[in-house]
């Protein structure tokens, strides 16, 4: 493959780039009260920017032809990210990991990175996934399985598998294979599954090929039940209605779908109080202000705090926030960029959804594009449900926030998904 | 879709989110909630994207999932505009409290303790208020110099605001000066914490103690200053409040709150007026300490000099009201000269010049000395009044009796303080000034305060007149138990009747080595003569200023 520059992807990182000096020299001058400044304090800034040029370079040397938007979104966002890690870390008293936060943060940007560049360099595109629809399945069910039965219990819900060293979120990884899946399943079957048997008037669904589906189904009502987590539940089930919706077009499989999910959460609140509880907290925290509804209140100061401008980076107190790092890592924006820097999260995201959705218009493959359009999902869905979490539009939830929220493995699950994206926009061309 | 109804629907949205904004309180309440539904709703109609028929599926279904994120997002970004800045205020100020356990915003404790408030000095330095950090971690305000405590007020953010100096000064005490307005900007944008600035009066704390315990706890009001300067050297109020027990910061616990709230019925229900600090608020009859305003209106316009001589037989009758002379030191003398009026304090001698100068006259000479005009002060100041009602001068009995200081006269100790001092200071009053200067923590002077000129109230020659009638008041006259050894001392005593209740006891007087330089107002609320009670108080206080 020549080489040929990517040059618009080149002038949007500036962007980026810039985030990383300025943003963190404020953070570390914010701490001393000084304007002088020394190399040892801005290494990590560069060591980013190196990666962020570095990778767009090596796209540029291999002759990579895929979109050039969406890596510089990614950049600002894992940019934030990192920020976030190098600022909260020294105001945080017990952090339980194997490095400091912001140390682990850099690492695994660094690992995801590597992981970018190794999607990128070495997949021949991505039809040959199809084949494993079934291998992807039984990994990912595999996967919900074990961390159910030997996952340790971090903030009251079961989602991480202790591996020694460190603790791995599998859910993460489930996400992506259950899009494979469904990708390939629906591809197959579509149109069966959009027209259903005819029986005289009536349209009865096509049982047999939705069975997998309702199995899919079924484990989202025992994740919320078992693993006592409703983000992950829903988000699993929303990328499955999602998906359903895409292929077939078909709103009442929707609306039958989010009706029974309903109905199952309903009772689910009826038989185990801890969903309960998390339901009431969100509608009331100062029903329970010194135990559950303690980090929502305090959530809510810290946005407040921030008013339109914010405070400043470094200038703020997100470390009031329990678990801030990962669970409200949008509060702390709130409080230290203001309200112009949480909209402007929301509109980098609102860009990355709508960039992977133009990726999977674009794509010739149908199953590239269901893939690509399941991933964008993924990525949309996750950070829809987490932000409403955080803003009390929906109960929170222990589910992370793609590129910002501090974790190794929703980091280098995140930029699988980008690296499979950013594939699937190099096969743009006539439709199949 | 038409644009009629996507323009419908936008409006719509608008008009539910005013609605909902408007009528509940919380992001989470469960109408806020449902309308919140009806608003994806709305954006939804606006902003679906109206796709042909020949489009295929999964094209238009991809669109629509996007549309969908975006009405999603739409949805956490008004909650966002909620929280951040049209609920800002109500989420801040919410607090949970179990008396033993408090969920409260942290940020406005860490705020407080990073950015202290400034202490109020004593012009020597001595503390008179300032934040502590206690055993606890939490600020707090005390007042340890109790003679002054009352002049700092109280600083009581969670109850009860603030009063006296911590009010009038708050800007300067949280770090808010007009004079550094620029570099506060930068240490705003570098986020270098802006303590606050010190104020330092110019209270003497040994005069101020003195003045304290000579008022012993009877209620009155003391006022000791620099006539060429204006600086207040002491005030002195009885009986008075203890802002050590009212000082509540945010992060006071419950039992601290309720102390505060105890000791604040404690004040009301006293009912003997401890929060009114009785030297600039507290409003008497002058006695005969006015007449010396009477006097400079005589002798500015002309109408008499010291040595014009008045007959004075023992009573004189004023439109059917007879005014009974008791303060003749001989009963059978009756001339004496204005100077002899004013030093054995002849009432007879005071209603016929006040009846000889007129209303018209005697207002303007108080008006010249600041009477109805709130003095500019450091503290909150009542205007003195000549009378309450108008009328009451233009009825010759009324005019006389204001002439001698009774009437429906209402004086402040300030007031009384700065006529003394226009007489020493050839006939100009200075503003009288608490605060001497605003310094940073380190000493480096922010604001510098310059003794000004407040007004003229007479000409340096009517000054200089009434000056030597004060000394000669002193060395021969009634209130020669004044008398300092080396020293030159003018006073005037008043002894102001009120009805059935014992008389006020009023002295004012001013004392110099060279030249007359201090000046002191006493009154003594129901406690009897004034040379006997008030004048002892104000020859002390003199004696200890000259040995300053």
């Amino acid at each position: 493959m020549a080489a040929r520059i990517r040059l618009l992807e080149l002038q949007l990182l500036v962007l980026p780039a810039l985030l990383g000096i300025v943003g963190l020299l404020t953070v570390y001058l914010s701490g001393t009260g000084t304007t002088r400044w020394t190399w040892a304090d801005i290494w990590v800034s560069l060591a980013f920017m190196g990666l962020v040029l570095g990778t767009s370079v090596w796209l540029s040397l291999i002759g990579f032809s895929g979109d050039q938007v969406l890596f510089p979104l990614v950049a600002m966002l894992s940019g934030l990210g990192l920020l976030l890690s190098q600022r909260l870390q020294p105001v945080l008293r017990d952090d339980p990991g194997w490095a400091t936060l912001a140390q682990r943060q850099l690492i695994y940007l660094a690992l995801s990175f590597g992981l970018l560049w190794g999607t990128l360099t070495f997949l021949r595109g991505l039809e040959w996934l199809r084949r494993y629809k079934y291998t992807a399945a039984i990994i990912g069910l595999g996967l919900i399985l074990v961390t159910m039965i030997f996952g340790i219990e971090i903030q009251g819900a079961r989602l991480w598998l202790d591996l020694g060293v460190v603790t791995v979120q599998p859910g993460e990884l489930v996400k992506v294979l259950l899009v494979i899946f469904l990708a390939a399943y629906l591809d197959d079957y579509r149109d069966l599954i959009a027209t259903g048997y005819r029986l005289g008037p009536l349209t009865l669904p096509p049982l047999p090929y939705l069975l997998p589906m309702l199995i899919m189904w079924g484990m989202s009502i025992l994740v919320v039940v078992l693993q006592r987590d409703l983000g992950n539940a829903l988000l699993l089930f929303g990328i499955f209605l999602a998906m359903l919706y895409i292929a077939t077009g078909r709103v009442a499989y929707v609306l039958a779908g989010l009706l029974t999910f309903a109905l199952a959460v309903y009772v689910a609140l009826h038989l185990f109080s801890h969903v309960g509880v998390r339901i009431q907290v969100w509608l009331n925290p100062w029903s329970d202000p010194l135990q559950a509804g303690f980090q929502p209140i305090q959530a809510d100061y810290a946005f407040a705090h921030g008013h339109i401008f914010g405070t400043g980076l470094g200038f703020g107190y997100p470390e009031f926030i329990p678990v801030v790092a990962s669970d409200y890592a949008f509060a702390a924006i709130g409080e230290e960029l203001g309200l112009l820097g949480t909209v402007a999260v929301l509109g980098l995201y609102l860009l990355l959804v709508t960039r992977g959705m133009l990726i999977a218009l674009q794509a010739r493959d149908s199953f590239v594009r269901l893939l690509a359009a399941g991933l964008t999902v993924v990525l949309g869905l996750q950070t829809l449900i987490i932000l409403a979490g955080n803003v009390r539009l929906l109960p929170l939830t222990g589910i992370t926030l793609p590129f910002i929220s501090a974790g190794g493995s929703s980091l280098l699950t995140n930029f699988l998904i980008v690296g499979l994206l950013l594939k699937a926009s190099e096969s743009v061309g006539e439709r199949r | 879709m038409s644009w009629f109804i996507r323009t419908a629907a936008l409006v719509a949205a608008t008009a539910i989110v005013a609605y909902g904004v408007a009528t509940t309180e919380d992001r989470t309440d469960p109408r806020w909630l449902a309308l919140l539904l009806m608003l994806a709703l709305l954006w939804g109609i606006a902003l679906w994207p109206s796709l042909g028929r020949q489009v295929r599926t999964m094209d238009r279904t991809m669109v629509h999932v996007v549309a969908a994120f975006g009405v999603g997002f739409l949805l956490v970004g008004a909650q966002l505009v909620r929280v951040q800045a049209l609920d800002r205020e109500r989420i801040q100020s919410r607090i949970y409290s179990t008396g033993t356990e408090v969920v409260a915003d942290p940020r406005r404790q860490a705020l407080e303790e990073e950015s202290q408030r400034g202490r109020i000095l004593a012009s020597d330095g001595t503390v008179i208020a300032e934040t502590q950090m206690g055993d606890d971690g939490r600020p707090r305000r005390v007042y340890p110099f109790g003679p002054a405590a009352y002049l700092a007020g109280y600083y009581s953010p969670a109850l009860y605001g603030a009063t006296n100096l911590e009010l009038s000064y708050d800007a300067a005490l949280s770090g808010r000066s007009e004079a550094r307005r620029l570099r506060e900007w930068v240490d705003g944008i570098l986020n270098r914490p802006t303590p606050g600035y010190d104020i330092v009066l110019t209270i003497d704390p040994e005069l101020q103690s003195q003045a304290d315990r000579l008022l012993g706890g009877r209620p009155g009001g003391i006022v000791v200053l620099d006539a060429h300067t204006g600086a207040v050297l002491a005030m002195a109020s009885a009986p008075t409040f203890d802002p050590n027990q009212l000082s509540v910061g945010t992060t006071a616990s419950e039992e601290e709150l309720t102390a505060a709230r105890t000791y604040w019925e404690s004040l009301q229900q006293s009912n003997d007026g401890r929060l009114v600090l009785r030297p600039t608020q507290g409003r008497y009859p002058p006695g005969s300490t006015f007449k010396t305003i009477t006097l400079a209106g005589a002798l500015e316009s002309g109408l008499a000099t010291l040595d014009k001589v008045y007959r004075d037989e023992g009573a004189l009758t004023v439109d059917s009201r007879v005014i009974i002379e008791q303060n003749r030191p001989d009963p059978n003398r009756v001339s004496y000269t204005l100077e002899e009026g004013y030093g054995y304090s002849l009432n007879v001698v005071f209603a016929q010049l006040g009846l000889e100068l007129g209303a018209s006259r005697l207002t303007e000479a108080a008006q010249r000395f600041g009477f109805g005009e709130p003095i500019p002060f450091d503290l909150p100041v009542a205007p003195s009044a000549l009378s309450v009602s108008p009328e009451h001068l233009t009825s010759p009995a009324g005019l006389a009796e204001t002439s001698f200081g009774q009437g429906q006269l209402l004086v402040t100790p300030l007031q009384m303080a700065l006529v003394t001092a226009a007489v020493v200071n050839d006939g100009q009053i200075a503003v009288p000034r608490l605060v001497d200067r605003i310094q940073t923590p380190a000493g480096e002077v922010v604001d510098q305060r310059q003794p000004e000129t407040w007004r003229r109230a007479m000409s340096a020659d009517t000054a200089a007149q009434i000056e030597r009638a004060m000394r000669w008041s002193v060395e021969q006259g009634y209130a020669s138990g004044a008398q300092i050894p080396g020293a030159i001392v003018g006073g005037k005593t008043g002894t102001a009747e009120v009805g059935d209740r014992p008389p006020h006891a009023w002295f004012i007087g001013f004392a110099g080595r060279e030249e007359p330089q201090y000046v002191v107002a006493v009154v003594v609320e129901n406690a009897g003569s004034g040379s006997e009670v008030a004048l002892p108080i104000g020859k002390a206080l003199l004696e200890a200023a000259l040995q300053r």
